[in-house]
Formats: C-alpha cells, structure tokens, sequence
C-alpha cells in the first residue's frame, strides 16, 4: 500500500538554514541530522529575497544533500524558466517546486512537464485567508493574485503540474494544525498528490490532515520540534492510529 | 567504471552519490567512448519519454549503446524513466519508440479506483515475483520510493517484481543483463542502496 509521507521542509536564505533559532545555524549540522531522520522526503527552497540573488551557496547545499541523502529531493526558489530547472536537477534535485513563477507564467508548468514529466513539477501555493474563502499570493505571500487556491490548483493540474504543495500563510509557524477546510478545498479541486504545509505543532495535526481524501504528505518546517527522535516518534503515532506510513 | 549515461534529463548527482557511497568509481558522460569504457550501465530517470529518446539521439549515444548493452552484454540497470526507456515504446505526450531492449510498452496509470492519484508518488511495497540478484539480502515485500505517471507493460517473463496501485504495476524486470526498476534505487535509503549494490557487485 502507498504510504502517507512526512516531508520535512528547509528553507535557506543564501545557503544557511532560515529558521535555526535555537542553535548557530551550521549547514552540515542538519545535514547529518536530515540523513539520520527517517524522513520521506525533503524539500529545499531558496528564501534568499532580491532581484537576481547569486544561487551559489544554495546550489551548493542542494548539491551536498542530493549526494548524501538517498530520499527524493524537491527543490524550488526563484525558478522562472527551463533553464532555472535544469540548474536544480543537475544539483541533484528530483523535482521542483514552483510557485511565483508559475502564477506570471502559467506555461512554465507545461514546459517543465513536457521537458521533466509531470511528475518533476510540484506547484506550490501560499494562500492567504479572505473573508470569502482563500487568495493565492506570489513572491513570498507578499502580493494579491486575485486567485482562488483551489481554482488555480486544477488549472495547474490542467497545465501539467504533478503535485500540490499547499500552504496556510496565517498557520505558517503557528503550531496551531493545518488549515483543514484550505487543505480540503484544494485536494478536493485535484486528482493529483497535495502536500499540505504550515501549522503542524504536533501528531494529531499530521492525523487530521492524513484523514483528509488526497492528503499524500504532510510537510513541517519547524526543525528545531522536529529533530531525529521525533519524525520516528510521530510515524509511530501514526501507525497506531491507522495511517500508512513508512516506519 | 560504472558509466552513468548523460542524456540532459536524469537526476545524475543522486546517482553517482550512490555509486560512490557503495565504495565504487563512476562516470557521468554524455560521451560515447568515454561509455564504451565502463564496466557497467547505468541509465537514470527524471524526465519524459520523448525528450529522454531524442536526448540520446542527439547526443549519436543509440549505436554505442546498443553494442555495448546487446552485443558486449554489458550489464545495464535502467532507472525509473531509464526504466521505461529500455522497452519498445511510450504513449506519452505522443508516440515514441524506446531503444526496444526489452518487450513491452510505457502506458499511463490509469487505476480504476478514483481515490488513487496520479502520479503515484511516495513508498510503496514491493513483492518479487521471480528470482533476481537485484533483490538478494532484500525484504519481501519492500518499500522503495516510486514517482511516475506512466507505467511499462511488460511480459511477465522479464519481470521479476510488481507494486500494486490500484492493480500490480510492474517494478523491476530483468532480460539477461538488462536490469530495470520502475522505483529509485538511489532514493529509497538501505534497501534502494542494497539493491544497487547487488547490480554493481554481482550482476
């Protein structure tokens, strides 16, 4: 039986990890960590903000993790065109991961999928809470779109895209559970996988979001909750509340 | 050697970090005597069908390959979409014939069961069906890492391990010293790692 994945997300701001509070934020720290999870799969993105930032470092850490991690890689931050992919993939990412670039460009998904297949594309959404539902927002949650979450997750899915990655913004780091109702309108707008992201404080959050239909990965960021004995702690909790999951 | 075959699409580095890991010397080339040099093949997968054909078209990689892979009996693992790559041809995004190694056809997923999604992504059992020094020292069943939309068709006689989404879709076959898995080795931790050290040691 496919099983539900814990992805863990990184986001890094010219190649250091962006929300290491706690501890100095030393890159191979959690690299040796993130082998040692029992993760299902990583995310990388480039938070690193300005016109034409210089990827280096980022590449570099990408570059680190795809030749010591034996889990899928998805990576995305700042992709535009196909060429931005094919940076990324020869890194050593899997499959990337597109979202402003996607909504002033809707064609870049069809081009990576035609180039990559579907499944190298995943669109990832930032949505911001409305009064009458959800707004899709680009470059970094910062600007309107005018789009419905759910509404542009079927177009992507129309244009190629193999996956949803859909964030709350306003749960983003709350620790108070995923939106459920956003994470129920997008998965229920799709027939493909939807990862679900912002908000997981604990393992009931992950359960609630697992019950939902077409829910396939429960993503966290929250590295510093989410250390080695915990991602095997919450797939056993998982496990005996009846979810898939790889233990 | 063990010559990793560049045709543009392919998530290269995650391979050779394997190769490497299991204590053995690769080569990522585009380049056909560079190739024509290595102890074993193999062929990885990120990418569609077509362009994956036309890469190695273009890159003059379908004679080499063929000599080394049907005449020198070269040993050659294909990878997810390298998988594919080795049957006769693809339904996706058009028609497209394949380098025709092994029997069989690259077909979409299409489960009748609509809860199941496509692409099938993520950690799936697999169960071997026959013999293969792939899967020596391996669990049966096994969970490895699968990402697709399509799948291959192949005759039961070359395959030698199934996943079931919705209904068994093939997941590794082997036809002499043509090796296959629909799932990434390079990406499914001990046992994807077990199972490239098999092809690399003893096929």
């Amino acid at each position: 039986m496919l099983r539900k994945r814990i992805i863990t997300v990184l986001t890094l701001n010219d190649g250091t990890l962006f929300r290491t509070k706690l501890f100095t934020p030393d890159y191979r720290y959690t690299l040796n960590f993130v082998d040692a999870w029992s993760v299902d799969e990583i995310a990388i993105l480039d938070v690193t903000r300005g016109d034409n930032p210089d990827r280096k470092k980022f590449f570099s850490a990408v570059a680190d993790f795809a030749q010591t991690c034996f889990v899928p890689i998805s990576v995305g931050g700042g992709i535009r065109k196909l060429e931005d992919v094919n940076r990324y993939m020869v890194a050593g990412a899997d499959k990337v991961i597109v979202n402003t670039g996607a909504l002033e460009n809707p064609k870049l998904i069809s081009d990576i999928a035609n180039a990559y297949g579907s499944q190298c594309v995943v669109l990832s959404i930032d949505a911001a809470k409305r009064e009458n539902g959800y707004e899709a927002m680009s470059h970094f949650g910062s600007v309107s779109t005018g789009h419905d979450p759910a509404t542009w997750a079927k177009y992507a899915q129309s244009l190629g895209a193999g996956e949803i990655l859909i964030t709350s913004i306003e749960r983003d780091g709350a620790l108070q559970g995923y939106d459920l109702d956003l994470c129920a309108e997008v998965a229920d707008a799709v027939s493909i996988p939807v990862q679900v992201l912002g908000g997981c404080g604990n393992w009931q959050h992950m359960t609630a979001a697992f019950a939902l239909d077409g829910v396939s990965a429960a993503c966290t960021q929250n590295i510093y909750h989410f250390t080695e004995q915990s991602i095997a702690s919450a797939k056993k909790y998982l496990a005996a509340k009846g979810v898939p999951v790889r233990v | 050697m063990i010559g990793i075959i560049d045709y543009g699409l392919g998530n290269l580095r995650s391979v050779l970090g394997a190769v490497e890991k299991l204590g053995h010397k690769g080569a990522i080339s585009a380049n056909a005597s560079t190739l024509m040099l290595a102890d074993k093949l193999i062929l990885p997968g990120v990418g569609a069908f077509g362009d994956g054909m036309r890469n190695l078209v273009e890159r003059g990689l379908i004679e080499p390959l063929n000599e080394l892979v049907l005449d020198r009996k070269i040993p050659i693992l294909g990878i997810c979409l390298g998988f594919q790559l080795l049957s006769q041809g693809s339904e996706e995004f058009g028609e497209h014939a394949g380098l025709g190694w092994i029997p069989g056809t690259v077909k979409r997923i299409q489960p009748e069961d609509e809860t199941l999604r496509v692409p099938h992504v993520g950690w799936n059992d697999f169960e071997q069906t026959a013999d293969c020094i792939l899967f020596d020292g391996v669990p049966d069943p096994a969970l490895f890492y699968f990402v697709h939309s399509y799948h291959l068709e192949a005759d039961p006689g070359i395959t030698v391990g199934t996943c079931t989404y919705g209904s068994p879709l093939v997941a590794a076959v082997q036809s002499g010293n043509v090796f296959g898995t629909q799932f990434h080795p390079e990406k499914s931790q001990q046992h994807g790692l077990k199972v490239m050290q098999n092809f690399l040691e003893r096929a």
